[in-house]
């Protein structure tokens, strides 16, 4: 399920990828176990990394965070298995900036994300001061032509019925989630950067100029050695995040993710640009995949808030609240 | 990896900070005003972390150390660094240099003094023609005899001033391609025909020293490995410059950021949101610069000498002093230009410019990552 030009993704056999998914256990690594998930936040962060290398179209943050979310709310056993074993599919509503989970009974502008072959998204409905999980059949959904071609969002064209699922959310089980999302969408950023500098690496070292490799060019090479700086720091503050979600409490946690996203959301935007650039005009064209990798990672920039969003709360967490 | 620190690493964490609490010396910026009194400080310095079993840490058993894990010097230097105390001096990377390629008669002379304080010693690498192109140095050493005869100038020596032995590079062979005519002799700093003087850098401190040879005589006995092997030795010694040591630089930055923040409570500027970014960008780098020097401590745990990847680390460094020192001057404002700050945040700026120079400057660090991380072809 590797994309490398626009073309691929028509050509890709969705329903496939997505039952490739759940047999080899991927939709099930954060599925409890006594108590315990199946595979560590590390773990699940190396998956997300291969298939945002890949750009795969195939909608794994999203279908894990249902199923965290479902777990969260004490959802019966059997809902939740037949999540992890690929019989249902969920989308994330998510706010219309992106920044976090829909409100149910403000759906103007709201995106679903991960809603390739899903019926129906998942978002929070306040009672009082309680939040309940809150199922949001996606029936008639309009797809939305995004700028990330490689991932389904749609969007609601009628007021859907929403069914309260579980029990009430605690405001220490939607911080968890929302540490396990930054994470997981970290993981995919760092995926598709890492990949796109291999690549980006054997061009320099493959296109011929002025008789030489491009790759000989200083100016080349400190631009991808920029790029290795920022990718490999990114892939450190990722990689703590990931492994924070299961190892510290939740305030540290949570505190580890948004720095995490605060990284690289800054470094994503650099990193797809000089992408762009390294390849010169061949990366400018739609049959190239560098637009691809920076319309993933741009999208990955702003899901579950961007750079200026998680500073601001970073603020909050060291300085007190503004 | 496991971020948290075993029973063992947390229990050498307490003792540290207790005996940090006990043995540092308070109030030294104020008390030392020369560099006399900067020199003395440092070797009393030296000799109480010696007594208190804090040198040598990862050095191997035989040659006087505790065989620990780089972790150990890890947790060392961020409670130094956490607790403003003076720098340690310049051994362990250097010592390395010696107890890798030097003799049994060397090892014996010189690591038990280096780690014990009585040596105090400086790196002689850098040469005025001889910055960013290490190899093209040209100080050179010839052989007479049974002695060493050397003529020629060394630079950024930084700590000469303080130095009893000088760890040098001098080229023995002109008619070699430059990398192969470079060997390595330890100086002694009192003997006839050097002078050292010491170069204020921008903030108007004597940070480092320039030495001048003329005539100096080394026996050849003070030579390290073979005649020519200098640059191995060399590159040795500069990959385990770093890594370790750059906990006691984030240790720093951490609770200057702390500093930071209290600076923007007391003037009213808390609520800015845009001020409120900036700190938390600057947190932000520094975090990045901390977990990546975590992983490739883990890794050195795990046997894996140091690499061209150090050179991320060391951009990570420079981007994270960089940004906070930038910070500190922003949020010190006109005070920080007109004399009135005590804090001496213009200074700190100066000096955070020459962190993108010093060990190779930051040009320098993304051509070793180009060439020897990501394979590109030389220029």
């Amino acid at each position: 399920m590797r994309v490398n030009t626009p073309a691929d993704i028509a050509s890709i056999d969705l329903d496939k990828a997505w039952r490739t998914l759940a047999e080899a256990g991927l939709l099930a690594m954060r599925a409890r176990d006594g108590g315990a998930p199946m595979s560590s936040g590390v773990d699940v962060m190396f998956a997300v990394e291969e298939l945002g290398a890949a750009l795969a179209p195939a909608p794994l943050v999203g279908a894990l965070l249902a199923t965290e979310l479902f777990t969260l709310a004490d959802a019966p056993a059997a809902l939740i298995d037949t999540l992890t074993n690929g019989e249902a599919r969920y989308a994330i509503a998510l706010s219309r900036q992106l920044d976090g989970l829909a409100d149910a009974s403000a759906l103007a502008g709201v995106v679903c994300f991960g809603a390739e072959g899903a019926n129906a998204a998942l978002a929070l409905k306040r009672d009082g001061e309680a939040r309940y999980l809150v199922v949001l059949p996606l029936a008639n959904a309009r797809v939305l032509d995004g700028a990330d071609p490689t991932r389904r969002l749609s969007a609601f064209t009628e007021a859907p019925v929403g069914e309260v699922v579980g029990t009430a959310l605690s405001q220490d089980a939607l911080d968890r989630w929302t540490a396990l999302a930054l994470a997981l969408v970290c993981a995919d950023m760092v995926g598709a950067m890492r990949q796109g500098l291999k690549e980006a690496v054997e061009y320099a070292k493959t296109r011929i100029q002025y008789d030489v490799p491009i790759g000989s060019f200083q100016a080349v090479q400190h631009m991808l050695a920029e790029m290795l700086v920022q990718t490999e720091a990114a892939a450190s503050v990722t990689r703590y995040a990931a492994w924070s979600v299961d190892a510290l409490g939740v305030a540290e946690s949570l505190l580890a993710a948004r720095t995490a996203k605060a990284y690289c959301g800054a470094a994503t935007q650099v990193l797809s640009e000089t992408l762009m650039q390294s390849y010169g005009g061949i990366g400018q064209t739609w049959e190239h995949v560098a637009h691809l990798r920076a319309r993933r990672a741009l999208f990955d920039r702003a899901l579950f808030g961007d750079e200026s969003h998680q500073l601001l709360r970073i603020a909050d967490a060291r300085m007190g609240r503004a | 990896m496991d971020y948290r620190e075993n029973t063992d690493e947390l229990a050498f964490r307490q003792r540290v900070r207790a005996w940090v609490t006990d043995n540092a010396p308070r109030n030294w910026r104020a008390e030392t005003k020369t560099e006399e009194q900067m020199g003395a400080l440092l070797r009393a310095w030296h000799r109480k972390l010696f007594e208190g079993g804090l040198v040598g840490l990862s050095w191997p058993t035989e040659f006087g150390g505790q065989g620990l894990t780089p972790t150990y010097e890890a947790i060392l230097n961020d409670e130094l660094g956490a607790a403003d105390t003076p720098r340690v001096s310049f051994h362990a990377y250097l010592g390395r240099a010696i107890f890798t390629y030097g003799t049994q008669a060397q090892k014996q002379h010189f690591l038990p003094a280096m780690l014990r304080g009585d040596m105090q010693w400086c790196q002689g690498f850098s040469e005025p023609g001889a910055g960013s192109d290490l190899a093209g140095l040209r100080t050179y050493a010839e052989l007479r005899g049974d002695k060493y005869v050397v003529n020629g100038q060394k630079m950024w020596t930084s700590g000469a001033q303080h130095a009893d032995w000088c760890v040098m590079l001098v080229r023995t062979n002109r008619d070699v391609p430059k990398h192969k005519g470079i060997s390595c002799l330890l100086t002694p700093t009192n003997v006839p025909g050097i002078t050292i003087r010491p170069i204020k850098i921008s903030d108007g401190s004597p940070e480092t020293c320039e030495m001048f040879f003329d005539d100096v005589e080394i026996p050849v006995e003070n030579r390290i490995g073979d005649e020519g092997a200098g640059w191995r030795i060399a590159m040795t010694v500069l990959s385990y410059e770093r890594g370790p040591a750059d906990i006691g630089f984030i240790a720093t930055l951490k609770s200057t950021l702390r500093r930071l923040e209290g600076l923007a409570e007391e003037t009213g500027r808390a609520n800015d949101p845009e001020i409120r970014k900036a700190i938390a960008r600057a947190y932000v780098v520094g975090e990045a610069l901390r977990l990546n020097v975590m992983e490739q401590l883990s890794q050195r745990v795990a046997g894996k000498p140091p690499g061209p990847d150090g050179s991320v680390a060391r951009l990570l460094l420079t981007q994270a002093e960089q940004t906070v020192r930038r910070l500190e001057l922003e949020l010190t404002g006109a005070d920080a230009l007109t004399g009135r700050d005590e804090s001496d945040a213009f200074g700190a700026y100066l000096r955070s410019r020459t962190i993108s120079i010093f060990g190779g400057t930051s040009e320098i660090q993304k051509n070793i990552l180009a060439n020897q991380v990501l394979g590109l072809p030389k220029a």
